[in-house]
């Protein structure tokens, strides 16, 4: 049993798993997640697709908001490019998915190049400021290209095939899905042992000391950016394929504002956070729904009411996380792990 | 002070919520389940609130009757604050979990996205979207529209236009003020194509935002153009911020609003401005003299009687009676596809003459192709005649 | 020619009417801003509730007009004591991203709150001003612009008064500068964020009331309308008073020539989108607006 982490060498120090019980956690979570679209419904495999897509785009937000410390709300504008480039490059360049879905991330890193620069001369609230901007800049140019995205009408997603296998149900989708949320997941994890991620993290933390120190702020806050928003052009281009037709009512404000639920209420700066946060985030409406519903059986004028629950639980989970555990979903784990691991001792 | 009481009432339903949690469904067994769609907190909601109370009422009092066919109807409802996605994936569990014979459907935008997979899962999709994109049963074979669509809507307006013009010396000029959405959009490019066709200059198009406060400056560039008929077509909630504008910059411009912006409220939300504008309504308003008010009235008043009953609540009801004759008439064991052809057998059905008769048929899923004419005058929505439009096949579908 | 004139006349004079509701959004934000560095990312739906209780006091509790407004502006006082006391006090200190995040919490609750006790529906909202439309010159202005902006004028007179020569208000100016030393040399910095949050409660409660009157009915899109207060603020600066007016001024009218002569080129929308783009093209050039204080980052 462990108390404590004793490293003997670097190369122990930057383990992602320190002992053998993360690994094998890791491979039964695997295991089940390949067997899961066998048992399941479509609406709960529905709900899965959507949190996978979630996790792939809080973990985007997380590595520009929680480790590199600069506050985006634009990340539904970025979703949304992913997303209608994906359908776009599909529609009218005929090309597959598999080349489809990283083309329109690229694109979309295009995207959060040219709105990171004002990271480089703001920060904090204007940075913010300027992200809402950059939201209802490109909600426009969606809606009004009409060319290009049909605009409110809606853009249909051609099926993606492979090997002849179209991928038109849920269960299909499943895979494709979480095929790219494992890599997403390591390659996150792993960003914070390089040294761009420590960049990452000392502009976070103190960023005049970490440019003294000779981090380049102008080229780390663009990477920041351009890899965010990667993430949020292969979540986006998910979503494609997941609802298979495209509005631009899908990417309102409070999309975004619920992606920064998501890091909020999952713990900022933590991957397993993200993680965290987009199961809950996902999962909340749904609870609700079931509640609803069940409820309106027996009492047929609750249906009313209880919708605006919706509204009023959502701001208190995020009043009450900010409130009484900042550091989110994350934190509350590790007190778990910890007690776990070290009971019946206290620490 | 009941208000008081209602209060606290909904408040304990709120806690009661924890415990609806640990309720079980209903039993599946002699129940006809229909999906139910609403938006209660999005940019509808006005409407949606009404929709879904007369949804509720109605099917309540059909089952206090006895149900259908000996069967009662269970309505499983979804709210989804107007957004595509969370449509999508009510439709998904009505159809994989709840295994709904028939949904009552929402808005413009999801009912439109949602038609690939209503075909392929053969559900009949009964919407409050009035599309004219869902008419065409070669196209969408288990979309009905549950009123006059909008495309015959507008084609009306501009036959309207047509024949109250008496100059001889140029033609009418006539603009199109609609909202930024699908909902807005769905008829203007057959009513650019109708007006071309019926001899009538279409000047300007205005697109006024979905959630609107200010219209001036679209209505200044349209005064430019000085259009004698404009067509709105918005919601109840926007189109007073129009017609108050309007009556600011002292525009000429005759007004005709579309079913779903204009009704008993309109008076009161636009006030002066609202004079002898006119509009088509689609369904019966509150206390009109139609045989089927006295039911709707006595209910309402029976279980709810403080709350509103704009027009909305009408389409409710109506709706669900639609349903239920369709249940009636497809059996003992209503399918889908049974549904569909109980809903198209449909020929001129009394909907307690809360409408105009409805007729479906496999080849045209316009339910009607009548409206009436209002106008408001004095403060108050006036009826002047009936309207329609004849039921050219060549409008199906767009 | 001269009709080219009147045209744009109509649409900068609009602007300025408009601008003038604009402007008192913008002042609730920045009072809160000014006096305790929060930012409040829910600027609709303080502007929503006090609409909503306007609404309720007139017409269904059928309150006469001078017992109804003066009650709604003393909910608007208990709401702004709650909004401090319950949420933002507890927050002093956190990161910034938690106090935005949280503002978004109160306002989805205050929505949610509204939606449960009230329902959805488009309520007619009372008739307080005429519909008759003043005549400025060839300019037709609605009643409704012009009380408001004359009241938005009368705040800004009396806020810059209060600003800069009654004690309170130095001592706000005080507490937004450095709260420390502030409270070192006496001032009860929670009575005075509490303060500011009540201000501001009430700012946007006349704003509601102002845009329930334009609107001519009161639903909850009314708070989309909260957004915009964005570019105001910046423009003029997110801690200046007469910034916030003048930005407001600004923006409407930017808003309303774009919508006049670009709308028709490119197809509508662009009214709702240029105080965005002037937004970024601010921050990137004047990022502290045109009246606001330039942040010294000391290290």
């Amino acid at each position: 049993m462990q108390c404590g982490g004793f490293r003997t060498s670097y190369r122990s120090d930057e383990r992602i798993f320190d002992t053998a019980v993360p690994i094998v956690g890791v491979v039964l979570v695997l295991a089940v997640l390949a067997v899961v679209p066998r048992f399941a419904g479509t609406y709960w495999l529905d709900v899965l697709n959507r949190i996978g897509i979630a996790i792939i785009g809080a973990l985007g937000l997380n590595i520009l908001v929680g480790y590199t410390g600069q506050i985006s709300i634009g990340h539904a504008a970025f979703l949304a490019v992913g997303a209608y480039a994906t359908a776009i490059l599909e529609a009218n360049l005929g090309l597959p998915f598999y080349l489809a879905i990283p083309v329109a991330a690229l694109i979309t890193s295009g995207f959060g190049l040219i709105f990171g620069i004002p990271s480089l001369r703001l920060k904090g609230l204007y940075l913010a400021i300027a992200t809402l901007a950059a939201h209802f800049i490109t909600t426009y140019g969606i809606v009004h290209w009409e060319s290009m995205t049909k605009g409110v009408l809606g853009l249909m997603v051609p099926t993606a095939t492979l090997f002849g296998v179209p991928l038109d149900s849920d269960a299909r989708v499943f895979y494709l899905i979480f095929a790219l949320v494992i890599p997403a997941v390591f390659f996150a994890k792993n960003l914070f042992r390089t040294r761009v991620g420590r960049a990452f993290i000392a502009i976070r933390d103190r960023d005049v000391a970490a440019g003294v120190m000779g981090v380049s702020l102008y080229r780390y806050k663009l990477l920041a950016f351009v890899t965010s928003s990667f993430y949020a052009g292969v979540a986006g281009g998910l979503m494609a394929h997941h609802s298979r037709i495209l509005f631009p009512d899908a990417f309102t404000l409070l999309v975004a504002i619920d992606y920064l639920a998501m890091i909020i209420i999952g713990g900022l700066g933590s991957i397993l956070g993200a993680i965290f946060g987009a199961v809950f985030m996902t999962l909340l409406p749904e609870v609700l729904k079931l509640g609803a519903t069940s409820l309106t059986g027996v009492y047929p004028n609750a249906f009313g009411l209880i919708a605006s629950t919706r509204d009023i639980v959502f701001g208190l989970a995020v009043i009450l996380f900010l409130m009484y555990e900042p550091l989110g979903l994350a934190r509350i784990w590790l007190r778990l792990r910890s007690y776990w691991k070290l009971w019946p001792y206290a620490y | 002070m009941s208000h008081t009481r209602d209060l606290l009432v909904r408040f304990v339903l709120v806690g009661l919520l924890v415990l609806g949690l640990a309720a079980p469904p209903a039993g599946a067994q002699g129940v006809i389940k229909v999906g139910n769609l609403v938006d209660l907190t999005g940019p509808t909601s006005d409407q949606g609130k009404d929709i879904a109370q007369g949804r509720i009422d109605a099917v309540q009092y059909f089952n206090e009757k006895g149900g259908v066919n000996g069967k009662k109807i269970e309505l499983v409802s979804v709210e989804y604050g107007f957004q595509p996605p969370r449509a999508v994936a009510a439709y998904k569990r009505f159809v994989e979990e709840d295994k709904v014979v028939l949904v009552l459907g929402y808005g413009t935008p999801d009912t439109e996205a949602l038609r690939p997979y209503i075909t392929k899962d053969k559900i009949p999709y009964l919407s409050g979207s009035y599309s004219g994109h869902l008419t065409d049963p070669r196209q969408t074979p288990y979309n009905f529209p549950g009123g006059i669509d909008y495309t015959s809507q507008i084609r009306i307006f501009i036959n309207y236009v047509k024949e109250n013009w008496k100059d001889a010396s140029r033609k009418p000029r006539v603009a199109f003020i609609f909202a930024d959405n699908a909902y807005g959009r769905a008829p203007i490019e057959s009513g650019r194509a109708y007006a071309k066709e019926a001899g009538v200059d279409l000047v300007d198009e205005e697109i006024i935002p979905t959630v609107l406060t200010d219209a001036t400056s679209q209505l200044l560039t349209m005064k430019k153009k000085d259009p004698d008929f404009a067509y709105i077509n918005t919601n109840t909630q926007w189109v007073p911020v129009v017609l108050k504008d309007s009556y600011k910059l002292g525009l000429k411009t005759k007004y005709v609003v579309n079913n779903y912006g204009i009704d008993e409220r309109t008076p009161k939300l636009a006030g002066e401005a609202a004079e002898g504008v006119l509009g088509l309504q689609d369904v019966a308003y509150w206390g009109e003299n139609v045989p089927g008010m006295k039911t709707l009235m006595e209910f309402h008043q029976k279980h709810h009687p403080n709350d509103t009953h704009a027009s909305p609540y009408m389409r409710g009801w109506l709706w669900v009676i639609m349903s239920v004759e369709a249940f009636k008439r497809a059996g003992d064991n209503p399918t889908g596809e049974s549904i569909k052809k109980a809903l198209e057998s449909f020929k001129d059905f009394d909907t307690w003459g809360l409408t105009p008769p409805f007729t479906y048929t496999n080849e045209d899923h316009r339910p009607t192709n009548r409206a009436r004419l209002v106008q408001v005058k004095d403060g108050k929505i006036v009826q002047l005649k009936e309207v329609s439009v004849d039921r050219d096949m060549k409008w199906i579908g767009k | 020619m001269a009709e080219q004139i009147v045209f744009a006349l109509q649409l900068i004079i609009t602007g300025i009417a408009v601008g003038g509701v604009y402007s008192l959004m913008a002042l609730g934000f920045v009072l809160i801003f000014k006096a305790s560095a929060v930012v409040n990312f829910g600027p609709g739906e303080l502007v929503l509730f006090g609409a909503y209780v306007a609404w309720a006091t007139i017409l269904p509790m059928k309150l006469p007009l001078y017992v109804a407004l003066p009650l709604t502006l003393l909910v608007a006082i208990l709401l702004g004591l709650v909004i401090e006391r319950g949420v933002l006090r507890p927050l002093i200190g956190e990161p910034i991203i938690s106090v935005i995040m949280v503002t978004f919490g109160v306002a989805s609750v205050i929505r949610g709150f509204l939606n449960m006790t009230w329902g959805s529906d488009t309520r007619p909202f009372p008739v307080l001003f005429s519909q008759e439309p003043f005549h400025l010159g060839p300019v037709p202005v609605s009643p409704v612009h012009l009380w408001s902006f004359v009241g938005v004028l009368g705040l800004l007179a009396a806020f810059s008064l209060f600003f800069k020569f009654s004690l309170t208000g130095m001592a706000m100016r005080a507490t937004a500068d450095n709260q420390q030393v502030a409270q070192s040399l006496g001032v009860s910095v929670k009575w005075i964020f509490a303060l500011s949050w009540c201000i501001a409660t009430v700012v946007s409660t006349l704003g509601g009331i102002i845009l329930g009157s334009v609107r001519g009915g009161v639903d909850f899109s009314l708070a989309d309308l909260g957004l915009k207060v964005f570019p105001v603020v910046i423009l003029g600066g997110l801690d200046s008073v007469t910034g916030a007016i003048i930005g407001g001024v600004l923006i409407g009218v930017l808003e309303n020539l774009s919508g006049g002569y670009l709308d028709p080129i490119l197809g509508g929308g662009v009214k709702e989108v240029a105080p965005f783009v002037v937004l970024v093209i601010i921050l990137m050039f004047r990022p502290y607006g045109l009246f606001g204080k330039v942040e010294i980052e000391r290290v």
